[in-house]
């Protein structure tokens, strides 16, 4: 993968991109120190992926604004509901809508453009800024991390229990250029959020690698709930990690929508670092045409008596293929660990493909892990119950999928996102 | 359709995962009339309802099945559902998700055809009368279907959804298994309240006991997938007291098949 033209050419554009958006120097600096790394990292092998057919290297740096028109009809469904919700809209990498921002502000809460925050806050971003996503972590981060245009930065001061969801809606509307989008979502002690991240791109979006990072640093008793739904059409390859750092008592819950047509890797979860600290994930995938998903849960088990509790329902129609691993890593010194998970995939026609894999990795002995994973095509007895009531094979079979997801679904701890994932669905299920 | 219906099986052979079961079944039920199918355990006669309802790992290799003079055979499973046949099944599905109430609902409408759509309101409240006459708690209509249901519960459920799509002709395979005797009677009422002109019955029973509740004009027997004896309401009786053996040696028949055990 040679992503980036000449090195020389890419930092002086690189320093220009930084200089017509007014960054401070340190920002600059990680961009450019970033640039380094990436030519020094090897290229990320992904065992169930294989990116070298896909387009990774075909985009430049761009700085002209988005189209209204363009991000205007993808992004509208979101901004119409929820209307109490701050929102953030960014739309190829601009912030080009909000609401809400200063009613959270008055309480402390700062919820802005990461682009805007890097000036604002500059002590927050040099001290959490790839504290739980390193920069030099693989190619995929280096990249992110030089190019990154912009993204979510949260802010939650201690004690404070914020009610409405804060939202961000990406948009990119024109392909080539790289969806490279940071959050960085910091919740001070005994404080509670929920952040909701919306990708979406207008279905003619060309070829168009997309690399995101959301960093999530959950201090001593905070209580985090992140949602995302990722919805990004066939020509786009994305490479996305998710992690959050959860520290004494802290509870971090992560909701995944996937229900992209394009090529996924994708890996979230949290490093439970804390004595007592705690992680769920709920995640749905959908895949339909040629959806390509290589979905990890990564729950790492650091602390005494952590606790990690993983959901999974995976959905594959038409020519859709789907690998999820469920992993869970206890390390040494994590006694009274818990960690669970449950996975199933269902395949709906004879092309498309599942796997799961439930990984375990157990350095410690006085722990409890249990796994269920299970990967099934439609029951026929199911469907021929359904039908000698009269119902027809493919309302049948809508129902049989809604059945199958539906235990994961209602139990989403973010409304937003189940109803968002809810009507996606209803528009993507054939 | 306010006229009579008709299911009109003719040498019916059916085979299932390449093994020949049914091997010419012929059998006419009409509105009004009720038959009991009597027979050992692995003589066919689920298979034969399976095959009447279109299960896809039945292949029916021979002979016709009519339902009011229209080929069955050459219909969807739905499509079969929806011209009036029913199937208590003896193994009902479990189905994750999807709630009771809600899949009666459709199941309802897809019969009644569209523009003649139940109203919400009305369907539960009728809904919750029916369960009431099989004295099945509300809290039913809400759980998943058959999840986690015992066995008594599903047949329940079984007659409930009957009771709902109201069909023309109505096959029961065992919906006397798993019953206890207040149970049983509950089912039967609900069954003989569909009773008349305009309903046949076809019962698959093992036991005597749910015919004196739910009484047949016809009895029929079925070995080695064929009917190979007719009669009255007293063949049960008989077949109750002497078991198959009997019936077995008159027609020659040597087979594996344990008899009943009744
Ligand atoms: N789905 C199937 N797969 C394989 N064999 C089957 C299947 N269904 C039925 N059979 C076989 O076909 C034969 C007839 O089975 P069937 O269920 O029709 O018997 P039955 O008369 O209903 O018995 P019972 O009184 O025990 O319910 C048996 O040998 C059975 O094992
Ligand atoms: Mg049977």
């Amino acid at each position: 993968m040679s992503v980036l033209k000449d090195r020389s050419v890419m930092a002086k554009d690189l320093e220009m991109y930084s200089a017509t958006r007014l960054e401070p120097d340190y920002v600059v600096q990680l961009r450019q120190r970033a640039l380094e790394l990436y030519e020094a990292l090897p290229v990320p092998q992904y065992e169930k992926s294989d990116l070298t057919n896909r387009r990774v290297d075909a985009f430049t740096i761009n700085t002209t604004p988005p189209d209204e028109h363009l991000w205007r009809p993808v992004a509208e469904p979101y901004i119409a509901q929820h209307a109490e919700a701050p929102l953030l809209v960014i739309a190829d990498g601009v912030l080009v809508y909000s609401r809400g921002l200063e009613a959270a502000a008055a309480q402390g809460v700062i919820f802005k453009s990461l682009q805007e925050a890097v000036v604002s806050h500059p002590e927050l971003i040099k001290q959490y800024l790839h504290s739980v996503v390193p920069q030099d972590e693989n190619q995929f981060i280096a990249l992110n991390s030089a190019l990154w245009r912009n993204g979510a930065f949260v802010y939650i001061p201690r004690n404070m229990m914020w009610e409405a969801p804060l939202q961000m809606i990406s948009v990119t509307t024109v392909g080539g250029h790289g969806t490279f989008v940071h959050n960085l979502i910091l919740a001070e002690a005994q404080s509670q959020v929920q952040f909701v991240e919306i990708y979406a791109a207008p279905p003619t979006l060309s070829d168009e690698l997309h690399v995101g990072v959301t960093e999530v640093v959950v201090q001593d008793g905070a209580h985090v709930k992140i949602g995302t739904l990722h919805d990004f059409p066939t020509h786009s390859t994305n490479v996305i990690v998710r992690r959050a750092k959860v520290l004494r008592d802290g509870q971090m819950d992560w909701i995944a929508g996937e229900v992209s047509e394009g090529y996924t890797v994708m890996e979230f979860g949290s490093v439970l670092e804390g004595q007592g600290s705690r992680s769920t994930s709920h995640a749905i995938a959908f895949g339909s045409k040629r959806a390509h998903f290589d979905l990890t849960s990564r729950m790492v088990h650091v602390a005494k008596f952590s606790d990690s509790d993983t959901t999974a329902r995976g959905v594959m129609q038409d020519q859709a293929e789907a690998v999820y691993r469920g992993l869970t890593h206890i390390l040494k010194g994590a006694s009274g660990a818990n960690g669970q998970q449950s996975e199933k995939l269902l395949m709906l026609s004879p092309e498309s493909r599942a796997n799961a894999i439930p990984m375990l990795l157990i350095d410690e002995n006085d722990v409890k892990c249990g796994h269920a994973a299970s990967v099934g095509q439609i029951n026929e007895d199911q469907l021929f119950y359904l039908m000698s009531r009269g119902i027809s094979e493919a309302e049948a079979k809508r129902m049989v999928v809604w059945g199958f997801i539906d235990p994961v679904l209602s139990e989403l701890p973010i409304a937003a996102v189940r109803e968002a994932v809810e009507s996606v669905l209803e528009r993507k299920m054939a | 359709m306010s006229t009579s219906p008709v299911l009109q099986i003719n040498d019916l052979y059916a085979s299932v995962e390449g093994k020949q079961i049914l091997k010419g079944v012929n059998l006419t039920v009409r509105g009004g009339e009720v038959h009991a199918i009597m027979g050992p355990n692995g003589t066919g006669k689920s298979t034969l309802a399976s095959a009447l309802m279109g299960h896809p790992k039945y292949e029916v290799t021979g002979g016709t099945a009519l339902l009011d003079g229209e080929n069955l055979l050459e219909l969807a499973v739905d499509e079969r559902a929806r011209q009036g046949l029913f199937l208590a099944m003896q193994y009902p599905s479990e189905v994750s998700g999807v709630s009771n109430a809600n899949f009666m609902r459709i199941a309802l409408n897809a019969r009644l055809g569209e523009g003649h759509e139940m109203p919400v309101l009305k369907f539960h409240r009728e809904l919750q009368k029916k369960m009431k006459a099989l004295s099945m708690d509300p809290s039913f209509a809400e759980r998943y279907l058959n999840e986690g249901f015992s066995g008594g519960e599903k047949k329940r459920n079984e007659i409930l959804q009957m009771t709902v799509l109201k069909p023309r002709i109505a096959i029961l395979d065992e919906i006397d298994s798993g019953l206890d005797i207040d149970a049983l009677r509950i089912v039967a009422e609900g069954v003989n309240s569909l009773r008349g002109p305009e309903f046949g019955l076809l019962v698959i029973t093992h036991y005597q006991r749910l015919l004196q509740y739910i009484v047949p004009d016809y009895v029929h027997v079925m070995m080695q997938g064929r009917i190979v004896r007719s009669g009255g309401r007293e063949l049960a009786l008989e077949l109750e007291q002497r078991g198959y053996d009997w019936l077995k040696e008159e027609l020659g028949i040597v087979d594996e098949t344990v008899s009943a055990g009744v």
